[in-house]
């Protein structure tokens, strides 16, 4: 008895292996057809099954979404770059091309000038607010004297008035102490050009008797040497004959708008000596 | 005047030049460009001497003119009897005070303009007066809002030496 106690738990596992190598073997034929004991345990199992399964593919796809998630951030943050670079690409080609329009404009209005022209970039604007300056990028070692025209693509600009080794100031057409000889394009009635601030001027000295109207072109009328002849200088926007007086009062609107100014020519002619 | 006063107060004078022509004048209308310089003026003239701060109220005054219209000196005449006016009363206020400052400055840009207009009469510029006129109130503003903001830097209410 005290051997078989001592034995017991190898004869168990022995007898246990061998009934479960004689259990499979049975079951080999009937290998395509559930027993009781599957047909059982899967009945039991099954409702059990469905819900465990449930919250392990939720988990797993929380988990999933959490690491997809990781990798969607560092996407979306290169994406993010990615379209930064592509847009700063976009305006700066946006940028060339209108910097082409300009300039061809500008070479246009180069050719058509009878004198020598030198390009020049605006790079500042007056300091005060009732003067109208502008500072461009060329000074005396460029040739640049006072009272020289400066013109763009569009009209007359002004007449530089302080001219230092690099850069020089552009009294503009707009500003009160500018004055420019000019004609009214189809009646040819001439007039001085004085800015009015804010933008306007107004054509003086203009008579009464003298045909303008509204939406007449304003020109320079070459007369003083500035300026040379023909170059656009605005649009007659309101003509008003007063009761009384010799003159008439003429509103222009600048063929230039100053505000939006980047590059100009100036003419390389005449000056203070 | 210590060194690194007149280091900050070169470098104020510089980055306000640069400020007042090439930046703020692409995001501002010229009515809402603030006086810069003018800010600065009365910031000496509340904190420094007569010795230093008169001749570098004259000095903003040119460069303003250099920088800003036709007419070198006009500018500078009004700067330097603002700097006169501002500083003869600042030893009787609290100059380090934030409104005080403000205040200053408004009275500033109405004593500057009036100058301006006053000195304007020797020359041919009679339609400014209205272009003055019409930019006054928001030019007024502007510095006054300027003001402000420079008497938000830290250190302002401090007693700086600009002697």
């Amino acid at each position: 008895m005290d051997y078989f106690k001592k034995y017991v738990l190898v004869i168990v596992a022995a007898v246990g292996i061998f009934l479960s190598l004689i259990f499979y073997l049975v079951n080999i034929p009937k290998s395509r057809e559930a027993n009781f004991i599957e047909r059982t345990a899967l009945s039991v199992l099954t409702p059990a099954m469905m819900p465990v399964q449930k919250t392990s593919l939720y988990f797993r796809g929380a988990w999933d979404e959490y690491i997809n998630l990781v990798n969607v951030r560092r996407e979306n943050t290169k994406l993010q770059d990615k379209i930064k670079e592509l847009n700063n690409e976009i305006l700066a080609g946006k940028e060339t091309q209108q910097a082409n329009v300009r300039l061809a404009k500008l070479l246009e209005m180069k050719g058509s000038i009878k004198a020598t022209t030198l390009t020049a970039t605006v790079i500042g604007e007056d300091v005060s607010s009732w003067f109208s300056t502008i500072i461009i990028d060329r000074g005396s070692s460029s040739g640049l004297k006072e009272g020289m025209a400066v013109v763009a693509a569009e009209g007359v600009v002004g007449q530089i008035v302080k001219v230092s080794s690099s850069s020089s100031r552009v009294l503009l057409l707009t500003d009160h102490a500018s004055g420019i000889a000019a004609t009214i394009q189809r009646s040819r009635a001439r007039g001085v050009v004085k800015g009015k601030g804010e933008g306007l001027c107004s054509l003086e000295f203009t008579t009464r008797e003298e045909d303008v109207k509204v939406g007449d072109i304003v020109i320079t009328s070459g007369i003083g040497g500035i300026f040379m002849k023909g170059l656009p200088i605005g649009e007659v926007t309101m003509v008003r004959r007063g009761e009384y007086g010799i003159f008439q009062t003429v509103t222009i609107r600048p063929a230039v708008n100053s505000s939006h100014l980047e590059e100009v020519l100036v003419v390389l002619r005449g000056g203070y000596e | 005047m210590s060194r690194s006063s007149f280091l900050i107060f070169v470098a104020a004078v510089f980055v306000s030049i640069l400020m007042q022509t090439t930046f703020l004048t692409v995001f501002l209308t010229s009515p809402f460009k603030p006086d810069l310089l003018l800010v600065i003026l009365v910031f000496i003239a509340l904190r420094s001497s007569y010795e230093v701060g008169t001749p570098a109220a004259w000095m903003l005054g040119l460069l303003k003119d250099v920088f800003g219209g036709l007419y070198l000196g006009l500018n500078g005449f009004t700067f330097l009897i603002i700097f006169l006016i501002i500083k003869g009363m600042a030893d009787r206020l609290y100059a380090e005070s934030c409104f005080l400052f403000v205040f200053a400055v408004m009275g500033a840009t109405l004593a500057c303009v009036s100058g301006n207009l006053l000195l304007l009469v020797f020359t041919n510029t009679p339609g400014i007066a209205y272009s003055i006129g019409n930019n006054l109130i928001p030019h007024l503003l502007a510095n006054a809002f300027a003001a402000s903001l420079v008497a938000l830097i830290p250190g302002f209410t401090e007693d700086e030496d600009l002697a």
